[in-house]
């Protein structure tokens, strides 16, 4: 037996855990793993951390790999162990402790934290953040966040993104005024375009939270904990507790310091490698992968199956080739649904658009060779499962763009049966059309019973024996004939007068048979 | 008004719900007459009406059928003729290559006995391992799911009588209206107490607009819908703590896995709406009994034990199995789907739901047959494995085959057909000369189900009792017959009973002890007890209407909890097969419909096949109600008639697979298998679509008129 790759991950998040769980579903016994969490926890699922923050869902709700999962496929974690340094020389990862681990393959999967805009007086003499004042980002700043709410009245959240509308939910159920301020001109401006922006806006202000457009924040009043904030324009607003959800930041630093190639993020190639060490790979938010770096988890979930495959060589041939971007989520009762290019690229691009401002509604769809590029759905997000579908698929599209928006032609009202054409089948079971049950009563079969047994209408399931009964009713116009008797609906059989061969005579008949 | 008529009490010839009817003759003339017996409380679709125009067919086969060589007609002969060209065939193919080169395919519409004869006779007769049946394509994924979770496969562990007592029931890939509609009596009276039918499906089917809440899921993607069903049931806390600890086994692993399928997730890879889901998921949970039902939609797909693993896990966690009034089930298909995978005629087994690679169930089986056991050969290929080995090197060189069409009903159909026609010999059974008898060597005219005796076992798995109402035409042999005076020109004459009583004794010896134990069950039984449920191990037992109201079939007793993951078909929609291709069945005809196509009511209620396409996806082709369409993928072509509807998903085509000319759906299917069941995925595929214009229906109709 050939000896063992020693596989070493640093980073247990959404990615690295996840890149695990696939090199072993691949088999993965060629390696012996050993995992570095910054984090004192097994692996969690960040995409529930707003329900833990609104307290739909406990912490335990969320784990993903609880500590002993590891224990059970023999990898070594080291929970609340940062990695200080790489050594790519020697080949190993040095802890904060000073420990040296030594690897054949490295993944970098340390994720990325909280970007905080530069803002005057926002730490203290010692540098921590001022009290009151939290980033967003990890199960401890949902718990700190969540037990802090509890004795604030008025809290503000920088940042109109995603996680800034999900911290201000989560807040907002902790019973704070809640202040959104936002450098940008409208809300989610990564995913909406202006008009929904503002819809989006108005809906927030209807549900009382306070919306901040175009507004930078310059300076955090207060000297021990947060009082308010300053603005760029000079004006002030109080507060006692304050978020910053104004998007995330690789963690590359420890790629840069050991000389791989660092932009935005870690570059690397199409398997996921970095683009200077063919022993290293980077997967998740610290990778930068043609120009793009990946907050959600979808493509990151992507990217893993690529590393997977290339790693444990059940597939040498697979690359990753970017993902689409899709999100879907509820602020506070408001549906929204966005995907890809919000806006046409030129004008051979066509977007279909509809808008209800006073109920909150706008659809948008952005397609190119009949091929769905973009959407934004708002307010009425019936469509969003196919639509999305359609987009992560590139399945080409219907003529009608209106049935792309609405659903038209469904839940049409039901007829009466009188109204319904001859052809309409009655029984399913022995397709018996209205026209036959018709034809049959002109030819005197005129009670319910007489033409089920002459149609076998009603003859199977028996779930259309009153349909049968109402229409013997309307073509006979009240001139039914005497024998017309209502059917029970709960019995179906009628028994007929037969003399049975019980089982012995069978036995005889099979026995004079036998040749 | 009273008259007399001889009435013979018997069960529809088709599905695996055989429901009871009464065969009488009058003046000659068989006809069927209802019956009130517990599966169908008299009610029969028009199929089961018509069943009995079959019988005196002029098309039956009525005379063997033989061909010289390969270019040479089949010309009627002599039955020795015929049975002494098929033993001079297998005893020359396995001279020449062994005695693996014989093969034999069965059906899951033959009886218990003859499954178990045909078991017994590839194993002692023959002595080859090649052995399978068309019940691979049906249940397979289902019975392997089954015995993983629950240590036995019996397609339903509870009766229909208990559908009613359901608060809800989820119903994941079955159209029943349409397949087995007498069984609606049990879902409409579930309805009328009030309780909730969920039917999962890519289209609105009539069952589905029957529902309580119908989820339109993307083909292929019901793992992802199970474990987000489950994902939201543990969320909000609907979930049955004392149940999981007291029942179950390995819950942790699985709650785990399902933490990864959040709702907006699987909303992105099912297309059914978070909303949907949730609405699912409170249903099942809060009710007090549910019932979680599959049937072939879910189950024929490359991931298909995957998929049924996925709802058992969610019946379980929700504590609704092996408590009244809830449980897992599967709604088997064929006729005797549910007898014909427990007693041999399946290439890992041996009668009894034994397994052949098993030291202790061969030495029983061994003992029975009275061989050593060394001389039982191990396990065979699967179905479609064997069908597509035929004639090649290391393959089978001649096929006996009874009671299956695979030439219309396996997947990629037209390359079955090429295998077939590779085989050095081919001798087929069958009532009536289908695609596959046409291609064969030897056809055998074999008795229908009103000319013969024998057991079926249903789904629900209550044995039923099949009696002789009328003497088959002049000339018509049984398969049993057939078996027996084969195995007598080989040598083994004496083992093989053609009578089926006393290849039913035989049987209930063969299974005691198994799984499927059928030792306490006579044809007197059946017939006073309106059918016995195994397992029924002596005649004292009561039989089992219930499994596992006590204890799982487990060594330890406890279901066990799987983890699944959800995988992506074997062939998704790309730019040049851009939707997805899925098969059913219609009303009016029974599989590869041999049997229903030849029946004048059926035909005419559903003439010819048809692909169902949504309105707004046609007019993107200019293709109007009615209008020929290509469909193409990778595997082969169809020309069928557009069927326009509202009812079916915007990337995805319907077409059914009863029949076998240029409108075979199985032409087009995939035959990627799922690594456990080995079941091909029918259900999934890739597929384009053209128009087909006038002109070239102009110059294929002058083609077919030369």
């Amino acid at each position: 037996m050939t000896e063992k790759q020693r596989l070493v991950v640093i980073g247990n998040g959404m990615a690295g855990a996840r890149a695990v769980e696939e090199i072993l579903a691949r088999g993965g016994e060629q390696f012996t793993i050993t995992m570095f969490g910054a984090e004192p926890y097994g692996n969690y699922n960040r995409i529930m951390l707003s329900e833990v923050l609104s307290g739909n869902q406990s912490p335990e709700q969320i784990f993903l790999n609880p500590l002993d999962w590891y224990a059970e496929h023999n990898i070594t974690l080291h929970a609340g162990t940062p990695i200080a340094n790489i050594d790519r020389a020697a080949r190993e990862v040095i802890t904060q402790h000073g420990l040296r681990v030594p690897y054949d393959i490295l993944i970098i999967a340390t994720g990325s934290h909280a970007f905080v805009p530069l803002m005057d007086d926002l730490r203290d003499s010692a540098g921590r953040l001022k009290e009151g004042v939290f980033v967003f980002r990890t199960l401890d700043d949902c718990q700190k966040i969540a037990s802090y709410a509890q004795r604030s009245t008025c809290a503000a959240v920088i940042g109109g993104g995603l996680l800034g509308l999900e911290a201000a939910r989560g807040l907002l159920t902790h019973g704070c005024e809640v202040h959104i301020i936002q450098r940008a001109s409208s809300l989610m401006n990564q995913q909406l375009d202006t008009r929904s922006g503002a819809l989006l806006k108005a809906a927030m202000e209807a549900l009382g939270v306070h919306v901040h457009c175009d507004t930078q924040t310059s300076s955090i009043l207060g000297n021990r904990n947060v009082t308010g904030l300053k603005f760029e324009d000079g004006s002030e607003l109080a507060c006692d507790m304050l978020v910053i959800a104004a998007g995330i930041k690789p963690n590359a630093d420890l790629a840069l310091r050991c000389g791989l190639t660092v932009e935005r993020g870690i570059v690397v190639t199409d398997q996921m490698r970095s683009v200077d060490d063919s022993c290293i790979y980077a997967v998740g938010e610290c990778a930068q992968h043609r120009g793009m770096v990946y907050g959600l988890v979808a493509p990151i979930w992507e990217q893993v199956r690529v590393l997977a495959d290339n790693l444990t060589r059940q597939n040498g041939d697979a690359a990753y080739h970017g993902s689409k971007l899709a999100t879907k989520l509820k602020v506070m009762g408001v549906d929204l649904a966005s995907m890809g290019r919000v806006e046409p690229q030129d004008e051979h691009d066509e977007v279909v658009l509809y808008s209800e401002p006073k109920r909150g509604i706008y659809k948008k769809l952005v397609i190119r060779d009949d091929r769905l590029i973009g959407a934004i759905l708002l307010g009425d997000i019936g469509k969003s499962a196919y639509l999305m579908q359609s987009f992560d698929r590139n399945t080409p599209l219907p003529g009608e763009r209106a049935a792309l928006l609405f659903d038209i032609g469904a839940g049409a009202k039901q007829e009466s049966l009188q109204d319904l054409p001859d052809d309409t089948q009655i029984c399913n079971c022995n397709g018996v059309s209205k026209g036959v049950i018709r034809q049959c009563i002109a030819k005197g079969k005129r009670s319910p019973k007489a033409v089920m047994e002459a149609t076998r209408a009603g003859m199977g399931c028996g779930s259309c024996k009153s349909q049968v009964q109402e229409l013997v009713t309307f073509f006979c116009a009240g001139d039914s004939g005497e024998d017309f008797e209502l059917i029970n609906q709960e019995t179906l059989y009628t028994p007929l007068t037969l003399s049975v061969k019980p089982c012995a005579d069978a036995k005889s008949a099979s026995q004079g048979q036998a040749q | 008004m009273l008259e007399l008529i001889a009435a013979t009490a018997t069960h529809c010839p088709y599905c695996s719900l055989q429901c009871g009817m009464y065969l009488t003759i009058d003046e000659g003339r068989p006809a069927v007459a209802p019956r009130d017996f517990p599966t169908n409380r008299g009610g029969l679709c028009q199929k089961g009406w018509t069943a009995a125009n079959l019988l005196a067919h002029p098309e039956r086969l009525t005379t063997p059928l033989m061909r010289h060589s390969k270019d040479d007609d089949l010309r009627p002969v002599a039955w020795e003729t015929a049975l002494e060209r098929i033993a001079c065939e297998i005893r020359a193919a396995q001279e020449c290559y062994g005695r693996d080169a014989v093969g034999i395919f069965g059906g899951g519409g033959l009886t218990n006995e003859k499954a178990y004869l045909l078991g017994k006779f590839a194993r002692v007769a023959l002595r080859t391992p090649h052995i399978d049946y068309n019940g691979r394509f049906c249940m397979s994924s289902a019975a392997a799911a089954s015995i993983k979770a629950f240590g036995v496969d019996r397609g339903m562990p509870f009766p229909l009588e208990d559908i009613p007592s359901a608060e809800t029931i989820l119903l994941i890939g079955s159209n029943v209206v349409e397949t087995m509609p007498p069984v609606m009596q049990y879902f409409d009276e579930q309805q009328r107490h009030g309780g909730s039918l969920i039917v999962v499906d890519p289209r609105a089917t009539r069952t589905a607009q029957r529902a309580t809440l119908h989820l339109q899921l993307t083909p292929g993607s019901d793992a992802a819908l199970a474990n987000g069903l489950l994902h939201i049931a543990i969320r909000d806390g609907l979930i049955d703590h004392d149940f999981i600890a007291a029942r179950t086994s390995g819950f942790a692993e699985v709650r785990r896995v399902v933490a990864s399928y959040w709702p907006e997730r699987v909303e992105r890879l099912t297309g059914v709406p978070a909303k949907q889901l949730t609405a699912a998921a409170q249903l099942l949970g809060t009710a007090a009994t549910a019932m979680i039902l599959t049937a072939r939609g879910t189950e024929q797909q490359s991931s298909g034990v995957d998929n049924v693993l996925a709802f058992i896990n969610l019946a379980l966690a929700l504590g609704k199995a092996g408590r009244p009034s809830c449980g897992y089930g599967c709604l088997t298909g064929q006729g005797n789907g549910q007898g014909g995978r427990e007693h041999g005629q399946k290439a890992d087994q041996l009668p009894g739901y034994r397994k052949i690679d098993n030291p202790e169930h061969r030495a029983h089986i061994a003992r029975v047959w009275d061989v050593d056991e060394a001389s039982l050969p191990g396990p065979g290929r699967s179905a479609y494995e064997l069908l597509d080995t035929l004639g090649e090197a290391g393959g089978v060189r001649a096929l006996l085959l009874m009671g299956s069409n695979p030439a219309v009903s396996a997947p990629h159909a037209g390359h079955v057909r090429k295998r077939l026609a590779a085989l050095d010999f081919l001798a087929v059974a069958d009532l009536f000369l289908s695609e596959t008898a046409q291609l064969a060597d030897v056809v055998l005219p074999a008795t229908q189900w009103a000319e013969e005796e024998g057991t079926m076992t249903n789904l629900e798995g209550r044995v039923l009792l099949r009696q002789r109402a009328c003497d088959p035409p002049p000339g018509v042999w049984s398969d049993t017959q057939i078996i027996a005076g084969l195995a007598e020109r080989l040598g083994y004459g004496q083992r093989f009973p053609a009578e089926p009583r006393a290849i039913f004794d035989e049987l209930r010896r063969a299974s005691a002890g198994g799984i499927a134990d059928y030792a306490g069950i006579t044809y007197e039984r059946i017939a006073a007890e309106d059918g016995v449920f195994w397992p029924c191990p002596d005649e004292q037992h009561p039989g089992t209407p219930r499994l596992f109201l006590e204890r799982f079939a487990t060594d330890d007793g406890r279901a066990r909890f799987l983890p699944v993951q959800h995988r992506p078909a074997a062939e998704e929609p790309d730019n040049d097969y851009p939707f997805y291709l899925i098969t059913g069945r219609v009303m009016a005809h029974y599989q590869s419909g041999t049997q229903t196509r030849r029946v004048k009511e059926l035909r005419d209620a559903s003439p010819q096949a048809f692909v169902e396409i949504h309105p707004a996806l046609a007019r993107r082709y200019a293709i109007a109600d009615n209008d020929l369409v290509r469909l193409t993928t990778r595997r082969g072509t169809a020309i069928v008639h557009a069927r326009l509807t509202t009812t079916i998903r915007l990337d995805t085509v319907f077409v059914p697979f009863h029949w076998g000319d240029e409108d075979c759906a199985n032409r087009l299917t995939n035959p990627a298998l799922d690594p456990v069941s080995k079941m091909p995925e029918f259900k999934v595929c890739a597929v384009r679509m053209a128009k087909v214009e006038p002109h070239e229906t102009l110059i294929r109709a002058k083609g077919a008129a030369q």
